[in-house]
């Protein structure tokens, strides 16, 4: 391992520590800081000229920051002469492609303050922090006082993944609602909503990277987005591994999708383990309205079970239909995801395991991301133990939810491994298989 | 039918700055936005078609906890455009971020400006408007037309309305901006110092020497920046204990960061001014701001049109 050079980004050094203990070298000398006008510095104290290597930086924290902070120095390394620059990003950050519902005019909904959850509900969109607003500027004349105020106050963001509209919906700052916003002046338009995931590819390629290693892509697809090569790894073994050791009597549980879209990583978890399997079906549908009552049936009968809630929404009635499928009473459910970000699909699953007579829900994600409420909001949810991996920092988690309902899996093994069997020029197919 | 008519998009960095190059205009902001999920990946909306146009988005390198946020937001809108079919898309970034990072001082330094460069232009960027570039070798990093336009006809306006400026003498705080305070002095027909500085670290101010007598003058400290005010202040220092009668600081860029206000507070200055490239977070007394939109409005007006930006080098728009 002489050529290697293995660099940490500032998002997750205690993984990199993990990964170079299994690669028995030491993480390598960089300085990384700020200048005080908030710019990102970095400085390289070793030699990498000719070296193979390895930058690893997770998307999670401050997104932004931390992906700029990754270019910065990959382009450093390249520049610097290193021979290969290999970018590895446990959490792959901007992985998600937008999927924002609309109303049926087109706009986004709005949602009001949360003291309670009900894991009933459908998950609201964000409306934009900063709608340019169209009203007659001021005046051309400038003062100081008047720069303060033209901050915009939303961009303080550390709050929840919703911006927040006062009780009687009046925010005098932004628009009363994005609706009368978006579409008084163009209705018919569709928003163009930005897809981010060739940018972020590019951008990376651009800055040198030479090769990517990342774990759980959201989409497969994304791989197609780069010309350089992308090696997903997959937490399939760890997953599988959890669920023979770690859950008494696993052969009488049911693997459950909590969405479609998830539907196939999990069927391969219940394959390969010869177990159950549900899922989990969210419909809207607007025309339910003034159709028949909903048949309530039996919940242990194999039959689609539907349980709705109704979005009203100015004069557009929504009828959000959650269908299980397949039969869970009694038995012990794992949720199987490759992330939770606000839980909002979780938890609403968990809700409705238990009400179908589910025992024990456990919900085993790759990536636990938890931005905005999620950990409380998983703290009152029917989960009962929540699964997920150090792909991203989980300190703060662990201390929040307690050892006895979280537990975090360790991938640094699989991703020393992968490091090690790329420098080395060896096939990493068997990690896909066995994982470590 | 393709329009081709001119479309202003403004990120969240400078939302008043936007407003006033849309109003010198009579143009709207297009309705778009932007904005950050939970997890804090960014956004954009595009509330509008602008399939076939010209479209201009505005963003400046500001904020010291959200200057890389603004970096990807304006790295996305450029694309979030691209893919909705803009015919060409300018970016409009009166404070280029990381202008500084220009060259590899150190082993193995990162060249970010050029990175930046490259990174806009990856995004999907046609054309570049910004201002008051801190080398203007960075021009040289793109492979795109950048305009790098002036504050100077601003600042020789306020320094002709607001100053006594036949008693005045320009001096520059350190020898790289040399030029640029020559060829004010040279406008205005004025006599410039220099004062040169002894650096024995970075970051660190060790002696200041002043080339010139400012005895009995008032001084108007002309820089390109205002960052930490460290170097500001000292010569503020230099030029009173001189026997300067008074001070007065003109910048472009006042980026004011770390504890510059509480030395401007504390500082012998009389006066600082900087233009509007970037937004002043705290207000103070004694700051004083220069609109510089006009400028750019007339910029993204002529570069529309097709026609010569090169007369909003010396002549600011009225």
């Amino acid at each position: 391992m002489s050529d290697i050079v293995v660099f940490a980004g500032g998002s997750h050094p205690k993984l990199v520590e993990k990964i170079c203990e299994n690669l028995s070298i030491k993480p390598s000398q960089v300085k990384l800081g700020k200048f005080s006008n908030g710019e990102t510095s970095i400085q390289i104290d070793e030699t990498v000229r000719e070296k193979d290597v390895y930058v690893i930086q997770s998307g999670c924290g401050h997104v932004n920051d931390n992906f700029i902070q990754l270019l910065i120095l990959i382009n450093a390394c390249k520049t610097a002469s290193a021979n290969r620059v290999t970018a590895v990003m446990p959490y792959f950050c901007y992985s998600r492609q937008p999927d924002i519902p609309y109303t049926a005019k087109g706009a986004p909904l709005i949602s009001k303050p949360v003291e309670n959850y009900k894991f009933d509900n459908q998950p609201d969109a964000p409306i934009p922090a900063s709608i340019i607003t169209t009203h007659a500027p001021s005046s051309v004349a400038t003062s100081s006082a008047e720069f303060n105020q033209t901050r915009p106050a939303l961009i303080k963001y550390n709050s929840s993944r919703i911006p927040v509209v006062n009780e009687n919906g009046n925010n005098s700052k932004y628009p009363t609602s994005s609706e009368t916003h978006f579409n008084l002046s163009n209705a018919g338009y569709k928003l163009w909503v930005s897809q981010n995931g060739t940018l972020i590819a590019d951008l990376l390629t651009t800055a040198g990277a030479d090769h990517v290693i990342t774990m759980d892509l959201h989409d497969p697809q994304f791989q197609g987005f780069f010309d350089i090569p992308v090696d997903n790894l997959y937490c399939k073994p760890l997953i599988q591994n959890y669920i023979l050791h770690e859950i008494p009597n696993y052969l009488d549980c049911v693997i459950v999708s909590p969405d479609a879209g998830g539907a196939k990583r999990a069927a391969k978890i219940a394959d390969a383990l010869e177990l159950s399997f549900a899922m989990i079906h969210k419909e809207r549908r607007c025309q339910l309205t003034k159709g028949p009552p909903r048949a309530s049936l039996s919940s242990n009968s194999a039959d689609p079970v539907p349980s709705s809630t109704h979005v009203n929404n100015s004069n557009n009635k929504y009828v959000a239909t959650t269908m299980l499928v397949g039969d869970v009473r009694d038995k012990v459910c794992v949720l199987v995801d490759d992330l939770v970000d606000t839980s909002y699909t979780i938890t609403r699953a968990a809700k409705l395991l238990k009400d179908q007579g589910a025992t024990k829900v456990i919900a085993i994600m790759t990536h636990g991301i938890f931005s905005g409420d999620a950990l409380s909001r998983i703290k009152q949810s029917g989960i009962d133990k929540i699964v997920v991996t150090n792909t991203v920092p989980q300190e703060l988690s662990l201390k929040f939810l307690g050892s006895d309902r979280m537990e975090v899996l360790d991938v640094s093994k699989v991703l020393g491994e992968a490091i090690r069997r790329i420098h080395n020029g060896e096939s990493i197919s068997m990690l896909f298989e066995r994982g470590w | 039918m393709s329009s081709n008519s001119i479309k202003l998009l403004a990120g969240n960095s400078h939302p008043d700055l936007a407003e006033k190059i849309a109003n010198r205009l009579g143009l709207n902001l297009a309705k778009i936005g932007v904005y950050q999920y939970s997890n804090r990946e960014t956004s954009v909306t595009i509330g509008e078609s602008i399939r076939d146009e010209d479209v201009y988005i505005i963003q400046t390198g500001t904020g010291q906890d959200e200057i890389n946020d603004f970096l990807m937001e304006l790295l996305i809108m450029i694309h979030a455009c691209k893919t909705a079919s803009a015919r060409r898309i300018t970016a409009v970034i009166p404070n280029f971020p990381y202008a500084r990072q220009d060259k590899k001082d150190k082993s193995r330094a990162p060249i970010t400006a050029k990175l930046i460069a490259n990174l806009l232009q990856t995004a999907g960027c046609d054309h570049v408007i910004t201002m008051d570039l801190h080398a203007s070798q960075i021009q040289g990093f793109f492979h795109i037309p950048v305009d790098n336009l002036y504050a100077e006809p601003c600042v020789l306006n306020y320094i002709q309305n607001h100053t006594d400026f036949q008693n005045v003498l320009l001096v520059s705080p350190d020898a790289g901006g040399a030029k640029r305070v020559a060829s004010l002095a040279d406008k205005l027909d004025l006599n410039f110092a220099l004062i040169h500085k002894e650096r024995q670290r970075a970051n660190e101010i060790s002696r200041m020497v002043l080339v010139g007598d400012v005895a009995g003058k008032s001084c108007l400290l002309i820089d390109d920046m205002a960052d930490t005010c460290g170097t500001l202040c000292k010569a503020a220092e230099v030029l009173l204990d001189k026997g300067a009668k008074e001070v007065i600081a003109i910048v472009t860029h006042g980026i004011f960061s770390g504890n510059a206000f509480e030395r401007l507070q504390n500082s012998r200055l009389s006066k600082i001014v900087c233009t509007n490239t970037v937004p002043v977070s705290q207000s103070i007394d004694r700051l004083d701001q220069i609109d510089i939109s006009p400028i750019l409005a007339e910029a993204i007006r002529r570069l529309h049109n097709g026609e010569s930006v090169s007369y909003l080098f010396t002549h600011a728009p009225v």
